[in-house]
């Protein structure tokens, strides 16, 4: 059982007696410290998507499906696929990544976690952290080196944040795969 | 098989929190419901004591007694009244729906014939973007059941702000006849309080910042009248009054030299309003005050609830562009430097900016005036609500 605020993209989660596969969450914060999670789920078995909110405590059954560790080969368009230990490749809808597929980006070495249900891949975890290069962001424009502020930022595989005022174009930066955030300049 | 009866019937249940926040609007959104929609509303709540603060009349002991057209029911662990399901359910701000509330939802899912009434989470109002996105989307619950959450808000993506019809009019009225005023304050026990004087309400949370600005207005030129009740902006104060704080009573004044700081009555829901109405500028605080001074057509200064890592002062500026979207740049950068500073406590700073405030203060009272009827864009929340119902 985890809270919603703990669901991450990739985990499977069982709603009115459905698997859904969770492709994005987005936590924001309402009144009194309160947290807000929106999801967008895909349902395994009608493959249909929908967009849906909860409180950030709100309970539900994260199931444990069986899961692989992997490495990602390549993209195969729409299928992104990823490759076992013993060479055994699986296919994943590129949708059923979400947001983590603005991480992906060819000869990645992280060990990602592939689940399935019912012996097809149906996602993919990422790992915790990760390391991406910064392939856009513009000069800082105050020189600030107090890590507080912050401005947008590209990195390789796609995705945008925000970092520190300090991080230049060509940095490696740690990023929170669970939140999107910025953690570190590595 | 659903009556017309059981279609006008609302459930709307409020966990009290701080007092009067979260009361004051399911308060206001059960009786504009039952006035406006002619729905039977029953609105459970689980603090009838400081229910009582604001309504006065409520007996504190009863399990059930109706005022305004609405049913107020005792919500006590577990009930002690029988819940009986009616079409829509309201939970205010995101509070637990009591166990039998949500068994009996079950219970009625699980029954093929029956349709459970539409669930509802009627959540905190902020002027943040993601709210347009958040709003009206379901949330899919383990047991099947699908509650929706019903985001305030200042587009028209979001379920909107509470505002009776008749409100504007009568704040028209009111502020048309200066006598009204000086009568409410006699009204209110407050004395010695000149037309021309200024007069400032508050219903702050805690804050240095107020202190600061007792210091400035002793020695401003124009006669300055703080009408404030007892609670947590006066706790402020403490170190100014002359007495314990447990001996100050509703119509006592102490003066500053050019400062008279008055305590106020509690009042009821439409006294308050008529306070904000009557005052030169209101700082408020939360939800339903803010609102309210939004609505009084008056300069304000929002005390926004604190939150963790300073996340409300995100939902500040947040709300301080949308107010000031457009507002004349220096106008805007002022009021809400002087917001930014009320809420960070500076209290150098929050002099500084009171101190231009004249320079500022006709185009922001003008603008005052005009926000109201901008801001509800068309439509209020319960008329929004009772939409959404309809279509769902």
């Amino acid at each position: 059982m985890k809270t919603a605020h703990e669901i991450r993209p990739g985990n499977v989660i069982m709603l009115d007696g459905s698997p859904w596969v969770v492709q994005k969450t987005e936590t924001t914060r309402s009144g009194r410290n309160a947290a807000i999670v929106k999801m967008k789920l895909k349902n395994v078995l009608l493959d249909s998507s929908t967009e849906t909110t909860f409180k950030g405590e709100d309970k539900m059954d994260d199931i444990i499906l069986e899961r692989l560790d992997c490495t990602y080969s390549y993209f195969a368009d729409p299928m992104y696929v990823f490759m076992d230990a013993e060479y055994n490749q699986y296919d994943v809808e590129a949708g059923n990544l979400g947001d983590a597929s603005a991480y992906i980006v060819d000869g990645m070495e992280e060990v990602c976690q592939v689940t399935f249900y019912e012996g097809k891949a149906i996602s993919v975890e990422l790992p915790t952290t990760i390391v991406r290069e910064v392939t856009y962001t513009e000069p800082s424009a105050r020189g600030d080196t107090s890590g507080k502020v912050m401005k947008p930022a590209t990195v390789s595989g796609g995705a945008t944040l925000s970092v520190a005022d300090f991080v230049k174009t060509g940095d490696m930066i740690e990023i929170d795969t669970r939140t999107g955030e910025f953690k570190k300049r590595v | 098989m659903s009556t017309e009866t059981d279609n006008k019937h609302w459930d709307i249940f409020c966990a009290v929190v701080d007092n009067y926040g979260d009361i004051g609007v399911t308060w206001r959104l059960a009786k504009q419901l039952a006035h406006e929609y002619e729905l039977n509303i029953k609105l459970w709540v689980d603090d009838l004591h400081s229910f009582s603060h604001i309504l006065p009349e409520l007996d504190p002991s009863q399990t059930s007694q109706q005022f305004c057209g609405v049913d107020i029911l005792r919500w006590s662990s577990p009930l002690d009244i029988t819940f009986v399901p009616g079409s829509v359910i309201i939970e205010a701000f995101a509070c637990e729906l009591p166990f039998e509330v949500t068994e009996s939802l079950i219970a009625l899912k699980k029954d093929n014939k029956a349709t459970p009434p539409l669930w509802l989470n009627l959540e905190y109002l902020s002027a943040e973007a993601w709210v347009d996105g958040c709003h009206a989307l379901p949330s899919l619950q383990k047991s099947g059941l699908k509650k929706f959450f019903f985001f305030p808000g200042f587009t028209d993506k979001t379920g909107g702000l509470i505002c009776e019809k008749s409100l504007f009019s009568e704040r028209e009225q009111w502020q048309a006849t200066p006598d009204n005023k000086l009568a409410l304050f006699e009204q209110l026990g407050l004395q010695a309080i000149d037309k021309n004087d200024l007069c400032i309400s508050v219903f702050s949370y805690e804050t240095e910042a107020l202190a600061a600005l007792c210091e400035l207005w002793q020695d401003t030129q124009k006669k300055v009248h703080l009408l404030i009740p007892k609670g947590r902006s006066l706790h402020s104060l403490s170190h100014l009054l002359p007495i314990e704080y447990e001996l100050i009573k509703p119509g006592q004044h102490y003066e500053y030299k050019q400062l008279t700081i008055h305590i106020l009555p509690m009042t009821d829901q439409q006294g308050f309003d008529k306070l904000l109405w009557s005052c030169d500028i209101n700082i408020v605080r939360g939800e339903d005050s803010f609102l309210r001074a939004q609505w009084a057509a008056r300069p304000f200064i929002w005390h926004i609830y604190p939150q963790e890592d300073d996340y409300h002062l995100v939902k500040l500026e947040a709300f301080m562009q949308v107010y000031c979207d457009n507002l004349a740049p220096e106008i805007a950068g002022h009021w809400s430097a002087l917001n930014l500073a009320f809420n960070q406590g500076a209290q150098n700073r929050v002099k500084t900016l009171w101190q231009h405030l004249d320079s500022v203060n006709r185009p922001l009272l003008q603008h005052a005036q005009e926000w109201p009827v901008n801001a509800l864009n068309d439509a209020d929340l319960a008329s929004r609500l009772v939409q959404f119902v309809k279509n769902s």
